[in-house]
């Protein structure tokens, strides 16, 4: 029943309340349910830091975490897809893909900075590393699980090397790409987050926003901040799912 | 006018060094067009290998197949096979896969939708043709793999197993579904199958194959009029006959071990 | 290796315990008590005072024992710490301890100040900005939003009749403002010594207005205590107190004993740590009206809210120790 579901999290919030109330839990360590409500309303009229407002910082957000996404989607699925088909070049560049893969994100950023700048450029690249290597992994591992048989009974056809790559590779492995592309947007999400502590050149970026509040001393705004990046998280991947379930009907 | 295999030779590596597996040895054999042709033999015997190359999903290691005089090669507009497990393409509706070869070929839209459909009306699978394959079953699956392989007109229909994979009442009526089809468009079929019964029941000729490396051990005519009684003295001597030779094939190589272990 | 008579090890060994009983040798070190913990910014040239009473051993020669539990990048960060009751006492911006002690997470007194004055505005050394009018439509880097360079900034285009929105104002952390300043990324930068220094001796950027022309004795850094700390031992807090006045009068009177200290705490060299002491007042009084104008600033800019500002000075400062120190 759809009402139980929300049970054991009201449960949580009214004891949480109720400790933050009488200071067991003191609020600079963890503002009360109602102080991050509150806090939540500071960041939506007043801003953090005053005058920048939540809805600036979303669309900014949001903004890099597309253009960064978009580039490793553009890049990875045709990579992966040739990798996935020619044993050569998967051969060929697996190792060097295996050695940059480990290397968190953010530990580029000092990297990203000189090349591209304080600004758009260096945080989308920093999502684009973090996006890149889910998807390009998932949309090889696609291409190697489709049914061998598959591409056989294409030849029968009489494919050619180019129908083979469009009409059976790519369709059989779009599962696995959504896979990566979900899993590459949720890395890409909170890559950025962490990414704009660094350098924000415009003033806007929900991580920036989270460090100001930081600075200027306000958990409660902290916290709230917090919520509005998980819950925008959240959207994202509901959202690709949705978009999955309307394209893979067939599974 | 006829499809002839020459001398067709077929050694896989095997799993050591310096091993190999033989799989055909100098079969040799000639298929005239519009018979039905059916291949039998013990398991694991090369029928598969024997039925790839001809398809072009393999090369011989030696020996060459000649359709009407010429050397078949790969990907030859001439062959289509239908498979064991169906293959038909999951993301594709029925009428998707059914167009696919067309679309392959280059032929429009509207074309090959009007062609397709012509297949579905034949095919018996009204009202299944926006349905995924998933959604069908294993009888449907077939023939939705027969169509698509006819639809391109190839002269030799290559079919590994079709009906392998179904229950006996399905394979039954699938049997005198592919019958009917044939009689109405004689094409060549080389039919691979492990049931005797069934080879009896469809066949012009049955070509027994030996144990590995497979050569030929027998060709059978089956000259019963159609549509067969499965349940006939006709059918059943036939029968009984290939059941003959074929155990005694296995009864062949086990002797031939107990030879070698002698001899040691 | 040599080896040590067991009978020799073992009659140092009895030595070294009987004279450790009786209270350590003579000259060596009188302190006792728990170990305070302090902690400061890195490379702050603002908080040389701490640096001074630690190796002229100031802290000694008044009872106290101090360790530095902690060297932070910002004074948010070391609000944390107090927050979380690891600090004892700390030279930090009066910023960071103004919006922390308003918004309530943490528990502070500002003992005695450290430094008035001690950053500027630092532009291209070959460009073209001359006067703050200039900073119109570029980019001008901050340590951070609610900084007292912050509000430098503000004053100083107000003055020119520009409002902030004018300027593309942006956070950065002073180490990186002088690559950013070197490549382009920003037009200025105002940040507290020694980075304005660092950007003149190599070469980077030029000053356009120091803070002290911005606003004169302006409030920067001070002495912080926490108030359990301060309630608990109330006696080793006046020790801190005056271990920090002799160290302050320390600097002012031997300067280049000074810059050696401060070369040897920011690995900075001795050409840059002398252009920032020269930019740098260090003094331990509070400027009562400067740290208004900076509450009320604040306020003013929804960065805290408080409605009494007598109140709130009189909870944030408690100078009395130093009153009785200096009554002395």
């Amino acid at each position: 029943m759809k009402k139980e579901r929300y049970l054991l999290p009201l449960i949580l919030i009214l004891v949480w309340q109720g400790l933050s109330s009488v200071q067991v839990i003191p609020s600079y360590k963890l503002p009360s349910p109602v102080e991050i409500v509150l806090g939540f309303k500071d960041i939506l009229i007043v801003g953090v830091p005053p005058g920048h407002l939540l809805h600036n910082h979303m669309l900014y957000s949001l903004y890099r975490v597309a253009l960064g996404y978009a580039v490793a989607a553009l890049m990875a699925i045709p990579l992966g897809l040739l990798m996935g088909w020619s044993p050569g070049l998967l051969r060929m560049i697996r190792p060097l893909f295996e050695l940059v893969r480990p290397i968190p994100p953010l530990a580029w950023i000092p990297i990203a900075i000189l090349w591209f700048g304080i600004g758009i450029k260096s945080a989308a690249f920093i999502i684009f590393l973090g996006a890149f290597f889910p998807i390009l992994l998932n949309t090889i591992s696609g291409v190697l699980s489709i049914n061998p048989i598959l591409i056989e009974a294409a030849r029968t056809l009489h494919a050619k090397e180019k129908d083979i790559f469009s009409k059976v590779l790519l369709p059989g492995a779009v599962p696995s790409i959504f896979v990566g592309l979900r899993i590459g947007i949720g890395i890409g999400w909170m890559t950025l987050v962490a990414a704009e502590f660094t350098g924000v050149k415009e003033g806007f970026g929900l991580g920036y926003m989270i460090m100001t509040a930081r600075d200027i001393q306000r958990p409660d705004e902290i916290l709230a901040g917090m919520l509005v990046i998980g819950v925008i998280g959240l959207l994202i991947d509901i959202g690709l799912r949705a978009i999955e379930s309307k394209t893979i009907k067939w599974q | 006018m006829s499809l002839d295999l020459l001398e067709l030779s077929k050694t896989f590596p095997g799993k050591g060094p310096g091993e190999s597996v033989h799989v055909l040895d100098h079969l040799q054999h000639r298929i005239d067009n519009g018979r039905f042709v059916s291949v039998i033999g013990p398991s694991g015997c090369g029928k598969t290998t024997l039925l790839r190359i001809i398809a072009g999903l393999e090369k011989a290691s030696s020996g060459t197949v000649l359709f009407e005089g010429k050397e078949m090669v790969q990907g030859s507009e001439e062959v289509g096979m239908v498979f064991q497990e169906y293959a038909l393409f999951p993301w594709r509706t029925t009428l998707q896969n059914i167009e696919m070869g067309l679309e392959i070929r280059g032929m429009d839209k509207p074309k090959r939708r009007l062609t397709a459909m012509e297949y579905i009306k034949t095919f018996d699978l009204n009202g299944f043709e926006h349905r995924y394959p998933r959604e069908l079953s294993g009888g449907m699956k077939q023939r939705v793999a027969i169509a698509r392989t006819l639809v391109m007109n190839p002269r030799v229909v290559l079919m590994d197993e079709p009906f392998g994979s179904l229950d006996s009442q399905t394979r039954n009526a699938l049997q005198e579904f592919l019958l009917r089809i044939w009689l109405k468009r004689g094409d060549t079929i080389i039919f691979v199958t492990h049931n005797v019964e069934e080879a009896v029941f469809l066949s012009d000729e049955i070509v027994i194959l030996s144990k590995r490396p497979a050569r030929l051990l027998q060709c059978i005519e089956v000259d019963l009029p159609r549509p067969r009684d499965r349940t006939s003295e006709g059918c059943n001597k036939i029968r009984r006959g290939i059941l003959k030779i074929l155990e005694e094939e296995m009864k062949r190589e086990e002797v031939g071990d107990e030879d070698r272990w002698d001899r040691l | 290796m040599k080896k040590i008579n067991r009978r020799t090890f073992l009659k140092c060994s009895a030595a070294v315990a009987a004279v450790t009983a009786l209270g350590g040798v003579p000259g060596l070190s009188r302190a006792q008590g728990p170990v305070i913990k302090a902690a400061y910014l890195q490379s702050d040239i603002h908080h040389l005072p701490l640096w001074v009473a630690m190796e002229k051993r100031f802290f000694d020669k008044e009872g106290v024992r101090v360790e530095v539990a902690g060297i932070f990048k910002a004074g948010p960060e070391m609000m944390s710490a107090f927050a979380a009751g690891s600090l004892d006492i700390g030279f930090v911006g009066n910023a960071p301890t103004i919006t922390a002690l308003a918004n309530r997470t943490v528990k502070l007194a500002l003992l005695a100040q450290v430094n008035t004055e001690g950053s500027a505005i630092v532009v291209k050394k070959d460009g073209t900005l001359q006067t703050i009018a200039d900073l119109a439509g570029k980019g001008v880097a901050i340590p951070g939003h609610s900084t007292v360079q912050d509000f430098l900034l503000r004053k100083a285009l107000l003055k020119f009749h520009l409002s902030p929105a004018q300027a593309k104002i942006m956070v950065l952390k002073p180490p990186e403002m002088i690559g950013a300043l070197r490549t382009d990324q920003i037009d200025a930068f105002i940040a507290w010594e020694p980075h304005p220094a660092k950007a003149q001796t190599m070469g980077v950027g030029r000053v356009m207005a120091h803070s002290r022309s911005i606003w004169k004795d302006h409030p920067c850094c001070g002495l912080v205590a926490d108030i359990g700390f301060l309630e608990t031992h109330p006696e080793k807090a006046k020790a801190i107190v005056r271990s920090h006045v002799a160290a302050t009068d320390f600097i002012h009177r031997y300067p280049e004993e000074a810059i050696r200290i401060a070369i040897k705490y920011t690995g900075m060299d001795v050409e840059t740590i002398r252009l920032a002491m020269d930019n740098v007042h260090y003094t331990y009084l509070p400027s009562v009206d400067g740290i208004k104008e900076y509450v009320e600033f604040l306020t003013q800019l929804k960065y805290i809210k408080v409605e009494d500002t007598t109140a709130f000075l009189d909870r944030l400062m408690r100078t009395e120790i130093l009153r009785e120190i200096m009554r002395r």
